[in-house]
């Protein structure tokens, strides 16, 4: 807090309070009256969650201090950074003033539409990769099913790296067209990556790659605009420094300017996004040794007991000196190892009880792993009432393996970590019943489905539970919908259920519910986006679900632009894969805004170990531990990214990278050779994977399980690291239990 | 009407003097105006030899409302116009003495005028393959804005007055981005070029020719002024800040040639800038007037509004210099401001009709005398709107200059019935489509019957549209369609059958299944007044359409009419903007973009400002193929536009906007903050900063008092 200016990097260890301490600089500098009036405390952080979470905090810091609260600062993402500084010059980098921001799904069909279309062209282009022992049948199946996703991954990390090297279509093929040979790889990717930049191009639109590039390229090109950013930026504090891109370093380096103030708080040890992205803690680490930069440390933290720092200090000593692969001990650094905090701190680290860790040896398959988990829960929930939880998967997959077994046996449990939270995905699902219902509108199976969720509320409860499944069955049961809905003198299917006595509450209910439907179908002549408007109106009242509607308009408006010939049933899909889950999409419920795990209380919060990132709870389960999701670059090991239909364990993403860095790389000793990355990517792979535990271990306060299953085949053994730390436990236990 | 002294001293000025009438919005100056149009009618002069003049046809609004009242004189009709349709009544009038000089391949043939999006459709038309060979591949633009950005250059260069060919060298000589991207020029003078070859190879005008054949080569001509000068006599010419260059440069050689002038200027106009309109040269005007008057006074707002427009224009014109705090004044303003600040968008909507409920049933405020305000405003927002306030009963009416003709649902329902009745032409509607016309053709038709007839009825039959007859399904579920209905679609089946026969003109297709069939009792557009006014619409722009293109169209009319559907699927017609609709009681609540109830110019009694956290109140429309500011008169050719250019710039739109909207507003302004804007995104415009900064220093004041 002693900061006053200049630039500073602060290694902080996990639970350290690294938001705290950035909050309450900012608002300390806000309150400094070192700012004039137009200008800003600039914070940038990782993910949106972490956005809001920034804003309460240095909201409440400054009303302390009686300024208003939303004033002097902003708090930014790279993407929303990079949208604002593209947004406010959009034409210095080609854009038209409402130029669309494709996201992560529709930018996938996009490049999966891509990757089919060279398939096509090219049917046997990658047969060389292909393994030579796949007979007839199977090859065929690769072909179908395997190789255009493949193709679709390898274009996307592709271009996103052409993209971080700011290279454009065009000028990569200068740089193809001036080789000695040619690259096959490289090529497939440049013509994949042309044909998505026009597909891009023709929509108008970007994507969220484009927008940091684009941005960075504004910057550059206009030094007036970069000097009245940077006036109005006098001071940057950015968080998760870590997983900076070179991009996101150079942007703020720009921003910052020579002599500017620029504050980087970040844990190389929890870098974890370095293989979906082209993020790398080597620039965070760089940047602290820079001549310019102070180096600080923040190695306190009160957030577990001294068994659990114990052991993620071992993790990474072993690492350090003692991991078999030399290449991989750079993978964790330190100092500073984890330190308690000191006797006075307001931040106690909780008791210690080393019986509470549970590194578990034993085999278990993958079926045999969710019920020991789900019976542990079982056993431990209804003993801590008060006490938070949390089961770390390494996939989302696996979580939902889980999330169905906790149903199975109802018991509670919170998802929202895995994608969009639940209640996003309710409201979502609401909006995308009734759609689905009124691109159908003679099915009484899906009219019903709109009853319930008009009447969730009442479903979540026992008695009126019965009471809506039972207008349900009824309306099931309508043979011509147009009697209930629309009824003739003749024909009224409501004053038959009249006559024949049902009771009159479900016979007002029903009234009432007519009354909604035939405004809906009316509705249904709307454009898309007022549609979803009108529907919300009846269907929500609480302000966040309104909000959220609002959103889901726009995202409609949009679709059905980039569709034109999209109609209720396509717009019904689009909701439901928000509300299936299959895409993220930011709401605005608490937990969409800054998932809290204090609010799941007794509740088994089920989430990846890389969405629990600064995230904590009492009791922490790490499941699927093994050398397949954490393998060591240890013989026998195997990869995901090295598919079984290619030959000779290539993996062939990183064999394309690599032949694109080839194309760039101007030294021709440094020339291609087949293989070398795919060794290459294995080393990197396991680095990752070690933060990754890391990572997880450094959740739990008090109680921490690790346990592993045997894979799919029952091959897999536990994870190098796990046996070590089983090891190193067993050996730290005893010598407390001696002392 | 009773007219304040400075007005009264604009009617007493003598009747042969031209008048330049100056004074900020609301002091008075067009009713002056007013009064002085209805003296001379009075006084004898006929109607015809007035020329009203305005850069906007909503601009003559108060004239032709004063003209059409009860206590008008009759005595000739006054036409207001603009420069532009001046433009191309003498283009039409003197087209062969002008034809030939200026370039056109065939003068002895008549002259095709475009309309916009005729003209679209043409620069779709020539460009087509250029764009399939990579002409702006390395802009991200739609095609619509493409094509209407480049008709924007050609535009300027006619109104601002240069040859097209500098159009790609003052758009690079300013540019300080990417070197790269100065290719993008290039492609907008290649593309400009084409057109323009093409315009004239075929005698058609677009808005550009129009202007420049009628400047360059019919004004100097002896007989097109002795027929201007000998038509018109006098001068209304209204928000001469508002016009273009060009219309200044014709009212400087014309001014004295009228017996009588009075030309009207606006201080902080000037918003339509990015349509070409130069309040500097048209300030240039003053000197060749005999008179000037000014007034300065404001009969529109109360005290505490013009404490606030000070207080406001105080903190836009002075950014970085800190404002004096005049504590009096301060509170003084703020009685003039309500606001409420809420989290969400949706609540704040909720907010703004709840204060209008209360204004307009508790207070008794006419509904008409209040406006709703955003920079944009979304299709969302304005359905939102209007949906909460009808629950209210209270009326509203909305001018919305984007939304599109093609996404009227009754618009929809015709253009699904021309693809059925045209199966040749190989359009397949989905069955959702074929339902939704039902729904509106037929009265009392709902979606569960429509759904299930068009189930029924309408096949794909070798790639064709097929719709079967009501009789050869089964009866029960006749039955359940109802025979009323079935009768209804017979006839409507029976219609589009024959009409397939008759081959008429599409316009002609619309025109009638509208009056044959739709508009009749027991169809769906019977009782609809906006299904007919939708109708009328697509005709009229079905039949421009086909007057444009059909010269270039050697087929028959049918294949003219598929082209027509065609550019439609595209996006590339039919977006164009409803006429005018206004409600005709003007009793209604008004939802408009800021920008569009400006050049309305009718102050109101309150204002609600939505979404003020945008940036949109202050940016430029950022379009990367053209640039207003660098096509202007008055930028040097060679200066790069820079950073420094576009913060003055927004500092001055803001400032105008902010200002301009304060003086059309007689007692209170209510903003609508919300932390997270419609599509949840928290926004930190310099609207909503200058606010904030003001509400702050209020708040510190208070403290200090308090």
């Amino acid at each position: 807090m002693r900061y006053r200016g200049g630039k500073m990097g602060i290694s902080a260890v996990p639970g350290s309070g690294k938001t705290w301490t950035l909050s309450l600089l900012a608002a300390e500098i806000v309150s400094s009256g070192k700012l004039a009036e137009d200008q800003e405390v600039l914070v940038v952080t990782l993910v949106n969650s972490a956005v809001d979470h920034f804003y309460q905090r240095v909201s409440s810091f400054l009303g302390e201090r009686d300024l208003i609260p939303y004033l002097g600062f902003r708090v930014r993402t790279l993407h929303s950074l990079a949208h604002d500084i593209v947004r406010q010059r959009p034409s210095l980098v080609g854009l038209d003033d409402n130029f669309q921001i494709v996201d992560e799904r529709e930018a996938n069909a996009i490049l999966l539409e891509a990757a089919q279309s060279w398939l096509r062209s090219h049917p046997d282009e990658l047969d060389v990769y292909l393994d030579a022992g796949l007979n007839e049948a199977s090859l065929n199946r690769v072909r179908r099913d395997d190789l255009p996703p493949l193709v679709r991954d390898i274009a996307l990390s592709f271009m996103r790296y052409a993209k971080d090297q700011r290279l454009t279509p065009e000028r990569l093929r200068q740089r193809l067209d001036a080789l000695p040979m040619r690259l096959p790889l490289a090529e497939m990717g440049f013509e994949i990556y042309q044909d998505y930049q026009r597909a891009l191009a023709y929509r108008g639109a970007v994507d969220f790659d484009d927008l940091i590039r684009l941005a960075l390229q504004a910057l550059e090109t206009d030094a007036a605009y970069l000097e009245r950013l940077r006036y109005q930026w006098p001071f940057i504090l950015e968080d998760e420094a870590q997983d900076s891109s070179r991009l996101q370093e150079e942007i703020l380096q720009l921003l910052v300017g020579k002599d500017g103030n620029w504050v980087r708080v970040g844990d190389s040890n929890q870098a974890i996004y370095e293989t979906f992205t082209t993020a790398d803690p080597r620039f965070l680490r760089n940047f602290m040794l820079r001549e310019d930069v102070t180096p600080r440390e923040l190695p306190n933290s009160g957030r577990s007991t001294l068994s659990i720092i114990a052991l993620a200090n071992e993790l990474v000593k072993w690492t350090q000196e003692a991991h078999p692969v030399e290449a991989v001990r750079d993978a964790l650094q330190a100092p500073p190892y984890i330190e308690p905090t000191p006797p006075d701190d307001p931040q106690p680290n909780p008791d210690d009880n080393p019986d509470q860790i549970h590194l578990v040896r034993r085999r278990f398959t993958p079926a045999e792993e969710i019920q020991v988990v789900a019976d542990s829960l079982q056993g431990w929930l209804p003993n801590h009432p008060d006490c938070t939880v949390a089961v770390l998967t390494p996939r989302n997959q696996r979580g939902f393996e889980l999330v169905d077994e906790l149903r199975r046996r109802n018991l509670p449990y919170e998802d929202g970590l895995l994608r969009s939270s639940t209640s996003t995905r309710l409201s979502a699902g609401v909006i995308s019943d009734v759609f689905a219902y009124l691109a159908d509108p003679n099915s009484p199976r899906k009219l019903a489905q709109v009853y319930r969720a008009w009447r969730r509320e009442e479903s979540k409860n026992g008695i009126s539970r019965k009471k809506v499944e039972r207008v349900m069955e009824l309306l099931r049961k309508i043979e011509r919908l147009e009697d209930y809905l629309w009824p003739t003198p003749e024909r009224d299917w409501l004053a038959e259920l009249e006559a024949a006595g049902v009771d009159e509450q479900i016979l007002s209910s029903l009234e009432e519910f007519r009354r909604l439907m035939r405004r809906w179908q009316n509705a249904a002549l709307l454009p898309v986006d007022q549609m979803a408007l009108a529907l919300a109106q009846d269907l929500f009242n609480e302000p966040v679900e309104l909000a959220l509607a609002h959103k889901l308009a726009a995202l409609l408006r949009q679709a059905s632009q980039m569709h034109p010939s999209w109609r209720l049933p396509e717009m019904s899909e689009e909701l439901d894969v928000i509300a299936r889950n299959e895409r993220r999409f930011i709401g605005f419920s608490r937990d969409d805004t800054g998932f809290d795990p204090e609010r799941y209380k007794g509740v088994v919060v089920v989430s990846t170990m890389h969405r629990a990132k600064g995230l904590e709870w009492d009791r922490v389960y790490l499941m699927s531990v093994n050398d397949y999701d954490f393998p060591s670059a240890q013989e026998g090991d195997t990869y995901f990214a090295e598919k079984w239909f290619l030959r000779d364990h290539l993996n062939l993403e990183a064999e394309t990278l690599a032949q694109l860095k080839a194309a760039l790389e101007l030294d021709e000793y440094r020339w291609y050779e087949e293989g070398r990355a795919s060794q290459d990517a294995r080393l990197d792979y396991a680095r990752e994977r070690l933060r990754l535990l890391y990572v997880g271990i450094t959740r739990a306060r008090r109680e921490l399980v690790i346990t592993w299953n045997t894979g799919r085949d029952g091959d897999r053994r536990p994870a190098l690291p796990l046996v070590v730390l089983q090891d190193l436990w067993e050996v730290l236990k005893n010598k407390s239990e001696q002392a | 009407m009773q007219l304040t002294e400075s007005q009264q001293a604009v009617l007493g000025l003598p009747l042969n003097a031209s008048v330049f009438l100056e004074g900020p919005a609301g002091s008075g100056k067009t009713t002056a105006a007013v009064a002085q149009l209805m003296q001379w009618l009075e006084q004898g002069t006929p109607g015809e030899t007035i020329l009203l003049l305005v850069p906007q046809r909503t601009l003559a609004a108060p004239y032709e409302s004063a003209l059409r009242s009860p206590q008008a004189v009759a005595g000739g009709l006054v036409q207001a116009l603009t420069v532009g349709g001046l433009a191309q009544r003498m283009v039409d009038l003197f087209w062969p003495l002008a034809a030939a000089q200026a370039g056109f391949a065939h003068p002895h043939d008549p002259p095709t005028f475009l309309t916009l999006e005729t003209a679209q459709y043409y620069m779709a038309h020539c460009l087509r393959p250029l764009l399939d060979d990579g002409l702006f591949d390395s802009v991200s633009i739609t095609r619509n804005r493409l094509y209407s950005q480049l008709l924007d250059n050609l535009n300027k260069a006619a109104v601002v007055g240069f040859p097209i060919s500098e159009i790609g060298q003052r758009l690079k000589s300013a540019w300080v981005g990417e070197p790269g991207q100065l290719r993008v020029y290039d492609d907008v003078q290649t593309a400009v070029d084409l057109f323009r070859r093409f315009c004239l190879e075929h005698n058609f005008l677009d808005f550009s020719l129009q202007i420049e054949v009628f400047y360059r080569y019919l004004w100097p001509l002896k007989a097109c002024r002795s027929h201007l000068f000998s038509t018109y006599r006098r001068l209304i010419y209204d928000n001469v800040e508002e016009d273009t260059p060009i219309a200044h440069d014709l009212i400087r050689e014309w001014l004295p040639q009228f017996d009588s002038a009075l030309l009207i200027y606006d201080w902080d106009g000037g918003y339509r800038r990015f349509l070409g309109a130069d309040p500097e040269s048209g300030y240039t005007l003053k000197e060749l007037c005999e008179s000037s008057i000014q007034i300065e006074t404001s009969l529109v707002a109360a005290p505490q509004m013009q404490s606030l427009t000070r207080r406001l224009s105080k903190s836009l014109s002075a950014r970085r210099v800190q404002v004096e705090e005049d504590e009096q004044n301060n509170s003084l303003a703020f009685e003039a401001v309500e606001f409420d600040l809420h989290h969400f968008f949706p609540q704040m909507l909720d907010w703004v009709c709840e204060r209008i409920e209360h204004l307009v049933h508790g207070e008794g405020c006419p509904a008409g005398e209040i406006v709703v305000l955003a920079p944009f405003l979304s299709d969302a927002l304005r359905f939102s709107l209007m949906e909460r306030l009808a629950t209210l009963n209270i009326p509203t009416r909305s001018h919305r200059p984007s939304r599109s003709l093609r996404e009227e649902p009754a618009v929809q329902c015709l253009l699904t019935l021309a693809m059925l009745a045209h199966p040749e032409w190989g359009f397949l509607p989905t069955k959702f489509d074929v339902a939704y016309a039902f729904m509106q053709a037929f009265e009392g038709m709902d979606l569960v019957r429509a759904q299930l007839l068009a189930e029924i009825v309408y096949r794909r039959k070798d790639g064709w549209p097929v719709l079967s007859s009501f009789e050869a399904i089964r009866p029960e579920v006749q039955e359940r369609i109802t025979f009323l209905i079935g009768e209804r679609y017979e006839r409507l089946r029976r219609w589009l059958a024959q009409s397939a026969e008759r081959n008429d003109e599409l316009d002609h297709f619309f025109s009638r299944l509208f009056g044959e069939v739709l508009s009749q009792p027991g169809f769906g557009f019977h009782t609809s007044l906006d299904a007919g006014r939708a109708a009328a619409g697509l005709v009229e722009s079905a039949r421009k359409f086909r007057w444009v293109v059909s010269s270039m169209f050697e087929s028959d009319g049918a294949a003219l009419g598929k082209e027509y559907l065609l550019m439609v699927q595209d996006g590339l017609i039919a977006a164009q903007y409803l006429p005018a609709w206004e409600t005709p009681a003007r009793e209604a609540v008004l939802l408009a973009p800021a920008y569009t109830f400006l050049m309305s110019n009718q102050p109101v009694e309150v204002q609600f400002w939505l979404d003020i956290g945008s940036r949109a109140w202050s940016e430029r429309l950022s379009q990367p193929l053209t640039h207003p500011y660098v096509l202007s008169r008055a930028w040097p050719p060679g200066r790069p536009w820079t950073d420094m250019d576009e913060q003055a710039y927004e500092e001055e739109s803001l400032y105008r906007i902010v200002v301009g909207l304060l003086r059309r507003c007689r007692r209170k302004i209510y903003l609508g903050l919300s932390e997270y804007n419609e599509q949840g995104y928290e926004q930190r415009g310099r609207l909503l900063t200058v606010f904030q900064r003001a509400l702050q220093s209020v708040q510190t004041s208070e403290r200090r008092s308090g």
